[in-house]
């Protein structure tokens, strides 16, 4: 047993211990009185000769009791239970204090609960650190830079890469499950064999598909915990039964475990083999492929990035639209995306808020501290060391951080609550928890913030000599110094709150930007969902099936219009094509690159799409030898600057082939196809039922948007219906309005907006509070100063003009402080901005504004008090 | 507090826990024994303050050099026994070898004269 336990047990043990050395030492008495008496001495001269002998009991024995190694606790209890004394004593010093620092260490401890779940906790995939996406760096063209590899790159680069232990593809491949049950569309990706090795993840139960089973074709599947538990009830034979996916037999291998997900989306429910058919495997135009990638031990990432960059340069030299380099990025990025940034601020803001909770509490604990310099001064007369009164003074700020703490968890919670949502749906849903990483964390913030706030006004109160504090009125306190350093204070907390006013305010600038995004569309009551046309491979079936649902939909009462695309608009950001226009050679092709998407002729009004010039769709365009296209005003303007592109005529697509050529008919008004805060992008529009000849790429109409004239979603179950009338078989999945679609898109901004709106007004308010602290603390110091500056003929007016000249010039240091903080930070936070430029002036104007009138306000109130003094009560004060 | 005779040699630094563990090594005794102890044999010399001995006898009992038990002295009554340990006994032999060097050396500076004659 070491002598650390072996305090410690007699810790345990105290009162025992106690009562033991009370009879040892009493012991020692009797026989050092025995020996006297033996020597002669009466019994009762013995004792006390014993007694003198041995000195003073209890002080023998309280130097004993030292050796057992617990005064250092005990002093500490004694001093917490003080410092809990002193709250009660200060009701109103301690509910500020309290809650200051609940602010704080609410927010730096619910921020920090979402940080760690997005950005620190492992993502659930072995050693996930070393595993990277590749993407297609296709800057030359229009569409997007970042494109998604083709099969044919993996087939390529697995072959020659010496980076990557493995690599996998991830394509898309949404199947309708039927058979027992009703038919349902479930979300499905199609993987090489590759994927499950490279994560190094298995199923719980069964297995996952091997190299032969990917390559010969077999239909085996790999299913979701999710989808084993709702559809199949948990049963563990689902293993080894046949389910129909699209009409076609698969037999389920695998079950993954809970909690398993993989980019795109937490909601895949499907893995399948990718099963390339030979044609995919060497062509370089067919972009659906999402690439992961294990980097080999000791492979860095700037490495990677340079072989995979001069690899792909090799592979892709033939390519007709000429070689093109890739991105390599982190897979833990790839997956927070957006967020990421979102999360890094937010963190930094609460930092800052907490930062400013403590300058203020130091403040208080130091204007506090002139209030109780007579009783220090009395403990140090009493013989309290320096070291003593410090650790005095920080037990007591531990106990107030302790209680802070408390109310800030409890502050924290409900704040968990809303930043769940912040979790990018690319990773699992997670539920935000008060666990002891996040506990851990939580608790080293109210230490650091202890010894912030509770250090400057220990050492400083400690340093006072007991002969000032004791004489009568001291008043000496800690002159010119103590202002110098309160002042920085103020400065710094002004600061402070100015640099997250101000990024507030440019988050707010592009929110409202994005808000008043002209998305081409009304989206008021536009209801849309999404209709599988897997079943209606035939041309002119698909053509009468889509009219006829659609006929249905309009049907129903309180229906305006119904219309189809190809692809739910503000969803989906591929689906492009090349272009050629009548009279161009094929050298221009590789630029030439725009989204399409099929649509039926009610789209347009549905939506209430807006036409610059020509027409939309009409009831003439029939199938027919000269079909027409519509484009939008990006299109228009990039090959028809300051022209009319109607009449002019194009084709896409398989170019070498024969095709029909399309003539351009309207330009339509921008539509946000891509997304609310992506760019915009050149976009032909083509009509569905025109597209017979071309292999539109299955990009068939099964998106469907309807108006109606009263809330959307109340005619949900009657349009499943309308469909089911046409065919009973037809699954309806992904329904939401457009406003639940801007609304999610919205959500990052929308809530890092609110998030730091929050945190620069308690910022502000917690900054005035602060400075208002500091001046009527001066005030209350000078009295006696002002008194006798009054006396000696001051006006009122001078006083309180010199009090609030001193508050302004400490808010206006502050403010260009705060100003140049703001310029450093707003660069880190480009991504959180969207592309847009917000306008530095009106919000530095107006945060200037704000700040300086609370500021006068915090300034005026302890000025005004100053200027009123009346010398004769000020002197007599003395 | 205690007078101390002119004739009494302060303790220097350490030494009493040499001192009670030198003692122990007799054999277990109590306290009060331990000091008499010291006394007779230093001729007086060394005269062992309660205020000393005891914070003294707890601190070798925390660091686990000697251990204590409540036992009966030779007059029938019950006394807190200390006694050395394992730990205790090497401490000794460290701390007596330490003690040793130190007072040889200390004579070599004190009485440089006899180095010289020699």
């Amino acid at each position: 047993m070491n002598s650390f336990f072996r305090k410690l047990l007699w810790l345990a043990q105290r009162r025992d211990k106690q009562a033991e050395l009370r009879r040892e030492l009493q012991f020692h008495l009797e026989e050092e009185a025995e020996e006297r008496q033996e020597r002669g001495l009466a019994e009762n001269e013995a004792r006390w000769a014993a007694r003198r002998e041995f000195g003073n009991v209890s002080l023998v024995e309280q130097a004993t009791r030292d050796e057992w190694g617990w005064t250092r606790l005990e002093q500490l209890a004694r001093d917490a239970l003080y410092g809990l004394r002193q709250i009660r004593r200060n009701p109103g010093f301690s509910a500020i204090a309290i809650a200051t620092l609940a602010l704080g260490i609410g927010g730096i401890t619910a921020m920090f609960s979402a940080f760690d779940v997005v950005l620190i906790r492992p993502l659930p995939y072995a050693d996930a650190d070393r595993l990277v996406m590749i993407w297609d760096d296709m800057g030359k063209t229009d569409v997007t830079s970042r494109y998604q590899p083709a099969p044919a790159e993996w087939v390529e680069w697995r072959r020659l890469n010496t980076i990557f232990t493995d690599l996998a593809t991830n394509q898309p491949g949404d199947a309708t499950l039927s058979g027992d049950g009703e038919p349902e569309q479930v979300p499905a990706r199609k993987v090489t064999w590759t994927f499950w090795s490279l994560l190094g993840v298995q199923p719980m139960l069964g297995r996952a598909f091997t190299e032969d089973e990917d390559i010969k074709n077999v239909r085996v599947v790999v299913i979701s915990n999710g989808l084993w538990q709702r559809r199949f009830g948990c049963s563990p034979s689902i293993v080894g039964r046949k389910i129909l996916l699209n009409d076609e037999p698969y037999e389920v291998i695998g079950v993954m475990p809970r909690g398993f997900y993989f980019l795109p989306s937490r909601e895949i429910d499907i893995w399948m083999p990718a099963s390339f058919p030979p044609w995919l495997r060497t062509n370089f135009t067919w972009h659906d492929a999402q690439i992961v990638a294990r980097l080999k031990h000791g492979v860095t990432l700037e490495h990677a990035r340079q072989s995979m960059a001069a690899l792909s340069l090799q592979v892709t030299a033939k390519d007709f639209r000429g070689p093109h380099s890739v991105f390599v990025n982190p897979l833990r990025e790839e997956i927070a995306g957006r967020t990421q940034t979102a999360l890094i601020l937010l963190l930094w803001a609460s930092v800052a808020l907490l930062l400013i909770a403590c300058v203020n509490l130091a403040n208080l604990l130091l204007s506090r501290g002139v209030v109780r310099g007579r009783e220090v001064a009395v403990r140090a007369a009493l013989g309290a060391g320096r070291g003593r009164l410090v650790s005095q003074f920080i037990t007591e700020s531990l106990v107030l951080a302790g209680l802070g703490t408390i109310a800030g968890l409890v502050l924290a919670l409900p704040a968990m609550r809303f930043l769940e949502t912040l979790v990018p749906e690319t990773m699992s849903t997670a539920r935000l928890t008060l666990d002891w990483r996040v506990l851990t964390f939580s608790a080293a913030a109210a230490i650091a913030a202890t010894l912030i706030f509770g250090l400057a006004p220990a050492l400083r109160e400690s340093r006072r000599s007991p002969q000032d504090g004791l004489r009568e009125g001291g008043r000496g306190t800690a002159g010119a110094r103590s202002h110098w350093f309160q002042h920085s204070l103020v400065i710094v907390e002004t600061a402070l709150a100015v640099m997250l006013l101000t990024c507030g305010g440019l988050l707010l600038q592009t929110f409202q930007h994005l808000r008043n995004t002209d998305l081409g569309i009304r989206s008021e009551r536009l209801l849309t969902f999404e209709t599988p046309l897997f079943r209606y491979r035939d041309f002119d079936r698909r053509v009468a099936f889509v009219n006829a649902e659609l006929e249905s939909i309009r049907a129903i009462p309180g229906v305006i219009h119904a219309g189809a695309i190809s692809r739910i608009p503000l969803t989906v950001t591929d689906q492009a094509t090349f272009y050629l226009f009548a009279g161009q050679s094929g050298d221009s092709i590789p630029q030439q690159v725009a989204l399409f998407r099929v649509v039926t002729r009610d789209y347009y009004p549905t939506i209430g799409a807006r036409l610059r010039e020509g027409r939309f769709f009409e009831i003439s365009d029939r199938r027919s030898e000269s079909p027409v296209a519509i484009v939008n005003e990006t299109f228009a303007d990039r090959n028809f600057p300051g022209r009319s592109p109607v009449g002019a005529q194009l084709k896409f697509g398989q170019l070498d082939k024969k095709g029909y050529w399309y003539t351009i008919v309207g330009v339509v008004k921008e539509i946000r196809e891509r997304g609310v805060t992506e760019e915009l992008k050149p976009t032909i529009y083509l009509l569905h039922e025109q597209t017979d000849q071309w292999s539109t790429n299955g990009a068939h109409p099964s998106g469907i948007v309807v108006r109606t004239a009263m809330e959307p979603a109340s005619i949900i179950s009657a349009v499943r219906q309308a469909i089911w009338s046409v065919d009973k078989n037809q699954p309806v999945w992904r329904v939401q309005t457009l406003e639940e679609i801007v609304g999610r898109q919205l959500s990052t901004p929308t809530q890092s907006t609110a998030l730091l709106g929050a945190f620069a007004v308690l910022a502000l308010l917690l900054a005035s509070v602060g400075l208002y602290g500091v001046l009527s603390y001066a005030v209350t110091h000078r009295t006696n100063e002002i008194g006798v500056r009054m006396a000696l003929g001051a006006t009122s007016r001078e006083i309180l003009l010199s009090f609030g000249k001193r508050g302004l010039g400490l808010t206006l240091t502050g403010l260009a402080i705060g100003l140049a903080l703001a310029g450093i930070a707003a660069r880190s936070m480009t991504a959180l901005l969207y592309g847009f430029r917000p306008n530095y002036l009106p919000t530095v104007t107006l945060v200037s504004l704000i700040l300086l009138t609370v500021a006068v306000l915090a300034c005026f109130i302890p000025a005004r008090r100053a200027s009123r003094v009346d010398p004769v009560i000020a002197l007599r004060n003395e | 507090m205690k007078r101390t005779a002119p004739s009494r040699v302060e303790f220097l630094q350490g030494t009493l826990d040499l001192l009670i563990l030198r003692t122990l090594l007799a054999g277990p005794t109590h306290g009060h024994a331990i000091a008499k102890h010291i006394q007779r044999i230093s001729e007086e010399l060394l005269q062992v303050e309660t205020g000393s001995l005891y914070p003294a006898l707890h601190r070798l009992e925390a660091r686990g050099w000697i251990a204590a038990s409540w036992e009966l002295s030779n007059k029938g009554k019950r006394a807190r026994f200390y006694r050395l340990t394992r730990l205790g006994r090497k401490q000794l032999v460290a701390e007596r070898s330490k003690w040793e060097a130190f007072s040889r050396a200390m004579a070599m500076i004190l009485n440089p004269a006899d180095r010289e004659t020699q």
